[in-house]
C-alpha cells in the first residue's frame, strides 16, 4: 500500500534518515518515470535501468531540491537528461537520433505485443505503436502533458525549455502522433482487408 | 487548416485569452467546418489522454532501494562522522602535544656545555624490553602479512571493476 504523505513529506523524511519514506516516493513516480524512459530506450530493459539510474540520481541530490517546484517536475528534469546521455551513448551505428525512421523500424522490433493477439489491438495498442513511432522529445512532451500532469511552463522548466517553445512541439508532436496512429491503422484495416 | 486546429487545440487546452475563448464557442457553433475539426481533436485529445503507463519489473523499486542501501553503506567513515567532532579530536590531539612540549621546554636545563631534562617525581619511563619479546614480534609481523593481503586483495579487485567498467 502506498503512503498517503505528500511528496514533500516524503521527501522530508528520506532527508530526515528514513529510506522507507523514500521507497514510497519511487512506488508512486515509477510507473511514470519508467514510461519516460521507455519513450527514449525502446527496450525494456534498458528503459529500467535508466528509470533506476534517475531515482538513485535523485536521492543523492535530494537534499539540494528547492521544494519551488513540483518534485515531479523536478524528477522529470533528471529523466530528461539521463535518458538524453543514455541515449547518445547508446548510438552506436552512423544514423542520427532525430531520424524519425529509425523509431518507425524499431518499433515492429521492440513491440512487446504479440501482434497476432486480436485483444492487443485495441484502440490503446495503436495509441501505444504509434508514441513509439515518434521522435523521443515529441513522445516525451505527449507523455508529460497528459499524463504527467504538467503545465507547459513545467514541462518547459523540466526539459529546460520555454513554454512557448513547449506548446509549439506539443502542437507539432500532436500533429505527427494523429499522422501516424491514422496511417498504423490504415495499414492495419488494409491487412484485414 | 494547421491555423484552425492551432486555435483549436489552445482552446481545448484552455490557453485561451477570455475573448479569444468566446469568438471560438461563436465559431464552433456557426461553422460547421470548425465544428468539424473541433470534434475531431476532442476525440484525439480523449484518446492521448486514455495513453496506458508502462509497468516496470516488480523488483523495482527493491532494486533501486537496494542500489542505495549498497552506496550508503560503501560511503567512507570521515563523511558520515560529523566534521566537528573530528575537528574536536583533532584540536584535544594538538593542544596535548603543544602542552607536552612547553612542559618539557620550561623543565629543560640548558647550559653551555649539558643540558638536562628530568621527569616528574614518582614517573617512571616503562621498561620497553619486557614488551617486546619473541612471540609478540613475531604476532606483529603475522599481522601485517594478513593486512597485507588483504589489502592488495581489496586493491586488485578495485583495479578489475574499473577496468570491467
Amino acid at each position: 500500500m502506498q503512503s498517503k504523505l505528500s511528496d514533500i513529506e516524503l521527501i522530508e523524511q528520506t532527508l530526515a534518515g528514513n529510506q522507507s519514506a523514500y521507497a514510497d516516493l519511487v512506488k508512486r513516480h515509477q510507473r511514470f518515470v519508467f514510461t519516460l524512459a521507455m519513450r527514449f530506450a525502446k527496450r525494456r530493459e534498458d528503459a529500467e535501468e535508466i528509470a533506476q539510474d534517475c531515482f538513485i540520481k535523485a536521492y543523492r541530490s535530494l537534499s539540494s531540491f528547492q521544494k519551488q517546484s513540483k518534485f515531479s517536475t523536478w524528477l522529470y528534469s533528471i529523466v530528461y537528461t539521463t535518458a538524453m546521455t543514455s541515449l547518445r551513448k547508446k548510438r552506436v551505428d552512423t544514423d542520427s537520433i532525430d531520424d524519425e525512421d529509425i523509431y518507425i523500424q524499431v518499433e515492429s522490433q521492440t513491440s512487446g505485443y504479440d501482434v497476432n493477439d486480436v485483444e492487443n489491438k485495441s484502440r490503446s495498442f495503436y495509441l501505444n505503436q504509434a508514441i513509439e513511432q515518434l521522435l523521443p522529445d515529441d513522445a516525451t512532451i505527449i507523455t508529460l502533458f497528459y499524463k504527467g500532469e504538467q503545465s507547459l511552463e513545467e514541462i518547459g522548466r523540466a526539459l529546460g525549455m520555454e513554454a512557448n517553445t513547449v506548446k509549439v512541439k506539443l502542437f507539432r508532436a500532436r500533429q505527427r502522433l494523429k499522422e501516424k496512429l491514422e496511417r498504423n491503422l490504415k495499414h492495419e484495416t488494409k491487412e484485414l482487408i | 487548416m494547421t491555423h484552425i486546429e492551432e486555435k483549436l487545440w489552445d482552446y481545448i487546452d484552455g490557453n485561451c485569452a477570455a475573448e479569444e475563448q468566446k469568438n471560438i464557442t461563436a465559431l464552433i457553433a456557426s461553422d460547421a467546418a470548425w465544428q468539424a475539426k473541433y470534434q475531431e481533436l476532442l476525440n484525439l485529445n480523449k484518446e492521448f489522454s486514455a495513453m496506458e503507463l508502462e509497468e516496470p519489473s516488480m523488483a523495482f523499486t527493491y532494486n533501486v532501494m537496494e542500489t542505495i542501501r549498497d552506496e550508503a553503506a560503501k560511503v567512507p567513515l570521515k563523511s558520515v562522522i560529523n566534521k566537528r567532532i573530528i575537528w574536536g579530536i583533532g584540536i584535544f590531539f594538538a593542544f596535548t602535544i603543544l602542552a607536552l612540549l612547553v612542559y618539557i621546554i620550561t623543565n629543560t636545563k640548558f647550559s653551555g656545555t649539558d643540558t638536562s631534562f628530568s621527569l616528574p617525581q614518582g614517573l617512571k619511563m616503562p621498561d620497553l624490553k619486557n614488551y617486546f619479546t619473541k612471540p609478540v614480534i613475531e604476532c606483529f609481523f603475522f599481522f601485517d602479512v594478513i593486512l597485507a593481503l588483504f589489502l592488495s586483495d581489496a586493491f586488485f579487485r578495485k583495479k578489475r571493476l574499473l577496468r570491467q567498467q
